[in-house]
């Protein structure tokens, strides 16, 4: 049944494909298209974590490709979601990018079902997982509105556009949510670290990465909160936070061994 | 001293002091921590690893200055929040005067008015008629989020520090059927361990009998990887297992029997001469056609044929034997019968106190919630009247604006 992830990641480049066409001619008949491609893309990948769920008879998030599949899966309903609430063009010009370039990522991973290892079976698995999938989803496609807004500035627009103004009041927002579940993703895990563990903070490479990622993000919103940072400088900013987060995702496992190395060798 | 205390009561302040905790936090990522001289010596040469060491970048999280980080942080966050707290009753005040001071920017045609105040009261505005308009307050409790907020990482500071630094730790192995004392009189009992369970699933599960010292207390538990015991003011968890070798020596003479676990080498023997040295457990073996044995060192596919590595030793002779399960040697009156492999825990036993953990629990729990309000309970202030409806709120309020004017919208174009 993988053709189902294969066919979903197919159709996610389509519609990525489509979306910047659309956009790059000014052709609404294309981005709607694209759109239309991507639900489809959508419908693929659900059915496939799905039947994937079904298969290993747990949540499909215990391994780097699954996790990257969850990561994808979340970031298409936040990108949706957030589509349907503001109806801008640019929200899926930043999400559908962002959901084929995590499920590409995945589909270079080992994509075998191996049975849960004693240390993630727990009650905590779901939340502490689930909602890194959904946190890093959020930090995903604020990163992407931020290279949006960047580049729409770069095309000669101001500061002042209105369109830009809710590109950067819409990533904000997005890094409010990615913020909030990021720290239920902290709390949870050093919950179950205690549990599985013996401490609920260990330092662990994962953790270390986990707390940058927290503060930097913490930084951005006193900056914008407090002394007013907005436009081009939050954009950069949230650029360089989805950098952080990609490398707590992915480079941490791949160059820091730690408690956590079993995302890789699950 | 007022320049000082502002100073410290500063954002500018903890943001720097953030910065400072994240480089840092990164530098202790990428050097590896805790590790023996010799690690850093090969990784970064000698004259690099004397210097990580002598900075103490190699266990930077227990340095001084990390601690003083997480003081000079803690005392920022005290200050912030005790002086915030007086301004957010008088910010909940402010804003509605503000709102009702203010005139209206966005127009409200009196057909839509109902409409408006109808979608308002649905989502839980409160209404308060005043006589400049009608005023739609929602989100007071918003106003503490970010002092909840700041209170929280106080609190996680001091109550995670504390359950980090206050614990007695102890780890133990323990053989099943065999238990351990604990110094105030506990008695904690294996009684069972696996690996696999009844399916053939890794399961690492051991059986525990907890009893307190006077005997009025026990309590039995099956313990595995995520679900320790708790026992009085002891928590103990599943931490690692291995496989003992197991030998009977029996005295013919008096009948007397024992039984050893073998982790390490040993020397068995009851006159200090004559006796069984303990080499090694292997998990199998090999054996070619002419009868050599290639000893099997991987535990990957566990002990299939154990096989014990021993030096015979009788009489000031030795010999390198090789003794499979079931066998005995016999030394006069004493004999050594192999017995098949044991697996046994690994408990780490910590003693804690649980009111620790429940504050560290609660300040989370705490700070999920005030997060939300920062963010999501935005306190807002509606004010309506004949000429329009303005909105005030300390932070933009875009969603809630898009909100009405597609209510407003929508209605327009039913009416049309």
């Amino acid at each position: 049944m993988s053709f189902l992830f294969f066919a979903a990641l197919f159709t996610f480049f389509l519609a990525t494909a489509l979306q910047f066409a659309g956009v790059a001619i000014k052709k609404e008949r294309l981005t709607q298209t694209a759109r239309i491609v991507f639900l489809g893309a959508f419908l693929l990948h659900t059915a496939f974590t799905v039947w994937r769920g079904i298969e290993a008879g747990r949540i499909p998030l215990a391994n780097q490709f699954e996790f990257a599949s969850g990561f994808a899966w979340a970031t298409v309903i936040i990108g949706v979601v957030l589509y349907r609430r503001l109806r801008q063009e640019w929200i899926m010009t930043a999400a559908m990018p962002a959901a084929f370039l995590i499920c590409s990522y995945a589909a270079f991973q080992p994509m075998e079902i191996k049975d849960l290892m004693p240390a993630l079976r727990s009650a905590w698995f779901a939340l502490h997982i689930g909602s890194a999938a959904f946190s890093y989803a959020a930090f995903a496609i604020a990163g992407g509105l931020g290279i949006g807004y960047l580049m729409r500035l770069k095309n000669g627009k101001t500061e002042e556009d209105a369109k830009l103004k809710q590109m950067d009041y819409s990533a904000y927002r997005l890094i409010c949510l990615g913020f909030l579940l990021l720290t239920v993703v902290i709390f949870s895990g050093a919950i179950w670290a205690e549990q599985a563990w013996s401490s609920w903070w260990s330092w662990d490479p994962k953790e270390t990465w986990a707390l940058i990622t927290w503060i930097f993000y913490a930084i951005y919103l006193h900056q914008r909160l407090r002394m007013k940072w907005q436009g081009k400088r939050t954009a950069w900013l949230a650029i360089i936070a989805v950098i952080l987060v990609l490398f707590t995702f992915a480079g941490v496992n791949l160059l820091l061994p730690g408690l956590h190395s079993y995302a890789m060798a699950q | 001293m007022k320049k000082v205390l502002s100073f410290f009561r500063s954002m500018r302040f903890g943001m720097i002091l953030l910065i400072l905790v994240m480089g840092l936090s990164l530098a202790g990522s990428l050097v590896p921590q805790r590790e023996q001289a010799m690690t850093y010596v090969n990784a970064y040469g000698a004259q690099t690893a004397t210097v990580l060491i002598a900075l103490g970048v190699t266990d930077i999280f227990h340095t001084w200055v990390f601690y003083t980080l997480e003081g000079l942080l803690c005392l920022n966050l005290m200050l912030c929040s005790l002086l915030r707290f007086p301004k957010i009753q008088k910010a909940a005040e402010a804003l509605q005067k503000k709102a009702l001071e203010t005139q209206p920017d966005h127009p409200l045609p009196a057909e839509q008015r109902e409409t408006m105040e109808a979608f308002l009261t649905g989502r839980r505005f409160r209404r308060d008629i005043r006589p400049e308009g009608t005023l739609f307050f929602k989100n007071g409790i918003g106003f503490y989020g970010s002092f909840m907020t700041h209170l929280s990482i106080l609190l996680i500071l001091i109550f995670g520090s504390l359950v980090l630094m206050t614990p007695e730790i102890l780890d133990e192995t323990v053989m099943p059927g065999e238990a351990l004392e604990m110094e105030d009189g506990t008695r904690i009992s294996c009684l069972s361990f696996h690996i696999l369970n009844a399916e053939g699933e890794l399961d690492y599960a051991s059986m525990l009998r907890a009893e307190s010292a006077d005997g009025t207390r026990s309590a039995e538990q099956e313990i595995r990887v995520n679900e320790p015991m708790r026992f009085l003011d002891y928590k103990i968890y599943q931490q690692t297992y291995g496989t003992a070798g197991a030998i009977r020596i029996l005295n013919e003479e008096n009948e007397a029997e024992d039984i050893q676990y073998l982790t390490e080498p040993c020397f068995l023997s009851i006159d200090g001469k004559n006796g069984v040295y303990f080499h090694a457990l292997y998990p199998g073996f090999l054996q070619d056609e002419a009868g050599n044995y290639t000893l099997i060192t991987s535990t990957a596919g566990g002990y299939l044929d154990p096989v014990y590595h021993i030096e015979s030793i009788s009489d000031g002779m030795s010999a390198s034997v090789l003794a499979f399960p079931g066998e005995t040697l016999h030394f006069g009156a004493i004999s050594f019968t192999f017995l098949s492999p044991v697996e046994y825990p690994g408990l780490r036993i910590k003693r804690v106190s649980s009111a620790l953990y429940s504050g560290l629990y609660f300040s989370f729990g705490l700070m999920v919630m005030a997060l939300y309000l920062c963010f999501f309970a935005v306190p807002v202030c509606i004010k309506t009247n004949e000429t329009g409806y303005a909105v005030c709120s300390p932070k933009n309020q875009q969603g809630l604006m898009i909100d009405l004017q597609a209510l407003l919208e929508k209605k327009e174009s039913d009416q049309t």
